[in-house]
C-alpha cells in the first residue's frame, strides 16, 4: 500500500528513485510506449496521440513507484531517450549526432554536438514536472542533467575546453532550475555522474554545480553513480546543495569515504543494484541501511537504487523498489 | 592463400523466408527440424554466394543465430548454455529493445551448440568455414550476472565452456576459430587483464588458428594492451573510422607474430565504396605490414544489410584485393 503523503516522523528515513524508470512492461502487459512510437514513426498516428500516451505512461510509472512504497517519486523520465539529448535538444547551439555507448553499458545515446553558444530559449521540464505531480499521490522530483556530464559526453565543436562549456551549460540551466522553482517544485535533482570517471576535474564541476544550484530554494539534490566519489567527496561536500547520491553498489569505496567524517548533507544512499537482475532481500537492504546509519543519521538518509532502474526489466524494476522499501521498513522498526 | 586472404567477420542478412520461418517457429507454429531445414538453404546460399565473389576463407553465415550472445542464452531455436536464460526486455536506445540474458545458475556446457550447423558449411566447400563462437568476456558483459560472487568467477567459468566448445569444433575438423569480443574494451583499465586471461582459458594449448573481432567502441584505449590476447589474429573495424588505427599501430607497432584482419568496407552504410576507395585503404595498411600478415574483411557482420548489398560490398573488397595484388605482383 503506498504511504500517505507525509508519513513518518521527521526523524524517518525516505525512499526515493534516481531518475529512469522501464518504459514498457513484458507480455502479457502491452508494449503501449514502443508501439505508440513505432506507429508514430510509420505516420499511423500524430505526434500530439502519441503524447497522449506517453502522459498515460508516466501516469502508470508514478503509480507502480507509488505502489512500491516509494516517498519521492520520479516521473520516470519516459518522454526521455537517454539522460542527455532530452534537454540537449531544446537549447540553442546543439545538434544531435550519432550513436555512442553510455559509460561502461551496453545502452546508447545520442550524441549532442555543440555547434554555437549554448543558450536557454524556453523552459524544458517543467510542464512534465507539473503534469507528473498532479498526477502524483507522492512528491515528483525534478531530473536535471547535471552540465559537467552533459559537457563531458557532449562533442564540443565551439567553445575548445570543457570548462567553459560546463559553464556556460550551467548558466543557461539555471533557467531550467530557477523555472520549476516558480513553479512549487520542492525536489529537484540534478544528475551529474561523469565526475566519478574523470575526479580530476572536481573543480570544473563544483564551479558548473556552483553557478547551476547556488541559492535555490529547493530541496536539492546532486546524484553519481557507477562508481566511487570516495577521492573528491571532501569538495562535493561543500557544494550548495542539500543531497549528495552515491553508487554503493559500483562505488564500494564510499564505504570507506564516508567513514571518520561528519556527512554534513543527506545521503542518496544507492543500495539497491539498478544493473542487475538479482533482486535483494529485504534483509540485505535492513542490514546495509544499519550500517550506514553508523555514520549519516536515520533522519538525513534517502534510501534508493544505485542508479535508474532501465538498465532491468520493468517487473524486475518494481521488485526491486518493493523490497527497498521493506528493507527500509524493516531497517526503521516498522512491521512490513 | 597466403597474401591479402580475403574473408568476412560473421552474420549476413537473413532472407525473408526464414525470418518468417524463426517468427513461426517461436510462435510453435512450426517444428525445429522444419526450421533447420530453411536455415540449410540459407547457409547454402552464403556459401554459394561467397565462393562466387571469391572469397578465401568463408564464414556460415549465422543463420541459425539471432544475436551473437542471445543464441547461448535461452534464443527461440538456440543452444542454450547451462545456467543461462532470457530475461525481459531492456532498451538499448530510442526505441530499441533487447532481451537481455540472466546467468541464474553455474555456467555449463550443454554439449556441442555449433558444431552440426558448422560440419554441414564446411561439408558444402573446398574453401575453409571458420568456427564462430562469442568471447567468454562479452557473453558475460552482455548478460545479467544473478549468481557468481564476482565478474571475474563469471567470465572465467564461461571461458570454460567456450573452451569445451571449441575442442568439439576443432575434433570436428575446423582449422580457423573466430572469437568475438566486442565488449572487450568496456572497462579497459579495470579488466582488460581479465579479458586477456579468459581467452587464454578458451584457447590455450588448442591446435588451431584463432582470430578475434573486436569492433567499434573506444580501440584507442586497449591499443596496443590487446596485443597480448594470445590469438593469431585480431580484426578491427578500420573503415568507419577512417583508418585511423593506423596512427595508433604507427605509435605502437604491431605485434610481430599476429596477423591483422582489416576491415575495408563500413556495414554500416548502403552505399557500396569504389574499388579504388578499397584499394585506397588497402595501400595505406600495405605501408605499415606485408601482404601476407594482413587478413581483408568488412568492419562487422553484414547482417544488417540486405543482400544486394552484402554482395557489392564483397564484390569490390575482392575485386580491389585482386587488383592490388597484381599492381604489387603478389601471389
Amino acid at each position: 500500500m503506498p504511504q500517505p503523503s507525509g508519513c513518518g516522523s521527521v526523524k524517518d528515513m525516505q525512499t526515493t528513485v534516481v531518475g529512469n524508470y522501464p518504459k514498457i512492461p513484458n507480455r502479457p502487459r502491452p508494449a503501449r510506449l514502443r508501439q505508440a512510437l513505432n506507429r508514430r514513426d510509420r505516420g499511423e498516428i500524430t505526434n500530439e496521440e502519441l503524447a497522449g500516451v506517453e502522459d498515460e505512461v508516466t501516469i502508470e510509472v508514478i503509480n507502480e513507484q507509488a505502489q512500491a512504497g516509494v516517498d519521492i517519486v520520479s516521473d520516470g523520465q519516459v518522454r526521455w531517450d537517454d539522460d542527455q539529448t532530452y534537454v540537449m535538444r531544446r537549447l540553442q547551439g546543439v545538434e544531435i549526432g550519432g550513436l555512442q555507448r553510455y559509460l561502461d553499458t551496453n545502452t546508447y545515446y545520442r550524441q549532442p554536438e555543440i555547434t554555437g553558444a549554448v543558450r536557454w530559449l524556453e523552459p524544458v521540464l517543467v510542464r512534465h514536472w507539473q503534469f507528473a505531480q498532479e498526477h502524483s499521490p507522492q512528491p515528483v522530483k525534478a531530473i536535471v542533467p547535471g552540465p559537467y556530464t552533459l559537457a563531458a559526453l557532449s562533442l564540443d565543436k565551439h567553445y575548445g575546453s570543457r570548462e567553459k562549456l560546463s559553464l556556460a551549460l550551467a548558466e543557461q540551466l539555471r533557467f531550467e532550475i530557477d523555472t520549476l522553482v516558480a513553479a512549487g517544485c520542492r525536489h529537484i535533482q540534478v544528475n551529474d555522474p561523469v565526475i566519478v570517471f574523470n575526479k580530476e576535474d572536481i573543480g570544473i564541476f563544483a564551479a558548473a554545480v556552483r553557478r547551476l544550484l547556488q541559492d535555490v530554494a529547493a530541496e536539492t539534490g546532486l546524484y553519481t553513480w557507477f562508481g566511487d566519489a570516495s577521492t573528491i567527496l571532501e569538495p562535493l561536500l561543500e557544494l550548495p546543495v542539500d543531497v549528495i547520491g552515491l553508487d554503493f553498489v559500483a562505488g564500494p569505496h564510499n564505504w570507506t569515504a564516508l567513514r571518520g567524517r561528519r556527512f554534513e548533507k543527506k545521503l542518496g544512499f544507492g543500495v539497491v543494484d539498478g544493473r542487475n537482475t538479482r533482486v535483494e532481500t529485504p534483509a540485505e537492504i535492513a542490514e546495509a541501511i544499519k550500517r550506514v546509519s553508523d555514520l549519516v543519521p536515520p533522519e538525513r538518509l534517502y534510501v534508493n537504487p544505485s542508479c535508474g532502474l532501465e538498465y532491468v526489466p520493468r517487473e524486475v524494476a518494481f521488485e526491486k523498489l518493493k523490497t527497498m522499501v521493506e528493507g527500509a521498513r524493516r531497517a526503521q522498526g516498522v512491521p512490513a | 592463400m597466403s597474401a591479402l586472404t580475403t574473408t568476412a567477420v560473421g552474420s549476413y542478412a537473413k532472407p525473408d523466408y526464414l525470418t518468417k520461418a524463426r517468427t513461426e517457429f517461436s510462435q510453435g507454429k512450426i517444428s525445429r527440424e522444419e526450421l533447420g531445414k530453411l536455415e540449410r538453404r540459407a547457409t547454402e546460399f552464403w556459401i554459394r554466394t561467397q565462393e562466387r565473389i571469391g572469397l578465401d576463407v568463408l564464414v556460415h553465415g549465422e543463420m541459425e543465430r539471432g544475436d551473437m550472445v542471445a543464441y547461448f542464452a535461452g534464443e527461440p531455436g538456440g543452444r542454450t548454455i547451462g545456467g543461462m536464460k532470457l530475461g525481459g526486455l531492456v532498451r538499448a536506445y530510442g526505441n530499441r529493445y533487447y532481451h537481455k540474458p540472466i546467468i541464474f545458475d553455474r555456467l555449463e556446457w550443454p554439449g556441442p551448440m555449433t558444431v552440426e550447423m558448422w560440419r554441414f558449411s564446411q561439408s558444402l566447400t573446398e574453401r575453409p568455414v571458420k568456427g564462430m563462437l562469442t568471447g567468454a568476456y562479452t557473453m558475460v558483459e552482455w548478460s545479467f550476472d544473478e549468481h557468481y560472487p564476482s565478474r571475474r568467477d563469471a567470465v572465467l567459468d564461461m571461458a570454460k565452456v567456450i573452451r569445451r566448445e571449441v575442442e568439439e569444433l576443432v575434433q570436428a575438423g575446423a582449422k580457423y576459430i573466430q572469437i568475438d569480443e566486442p565488449a572487450i574494451h568496456t572497462r579497459p583499465h579495470e579488466d582488460f587483464d581479465l579479458a586477456v586471461e579468459a581467452m587464454r582459458v578458451t584457447v590455450e594449448g588448442i591446435d588451431a588458428e584463432f582470430h578475434t573481432h573486436i569492433c567499434y567502441g573506444e580501440v584507442e584505449k586497449i591499443y596496443p594492451d590487446m596485443l597480448r590476447l594470445p590469438v593469431k589474429q585480431i580484426h578491427l573495424a578500420f573503415k568507419n573510422t577512417d583508418f585511423a588505427y593506423l596512427k595508433l599501430m604507427e605509435e605502437h607497432a604491431y605485434d610481430s607474430d599476429k596477423d591483422l584482419g582489416v576491415g575495408v568496407t563500413d556495414v554500416h552504410t548502403r552505399f557500396t565504396e569504389s574499388v579504388d576507395e578499397v584499394k585506397e585503404g588497402l595501400r595505406r595498411v600495405l605501408k605499415l605490414l606485408p601482404p601476407e600478415r594482413l587478413w581483408i574483411l568488412p568492419d562487422c557482420g553484414l547482417k544488417t544489410r540486405t543482400v544486394e548489398e552484402s554482395e557489392a560490398k564483397l564484390q569490390v573488397m575482392v575485386d580491389a584485393v585482386r587488383e592490388i595484388k597484381r599492381e604489387l605482383e603478389i601471389e
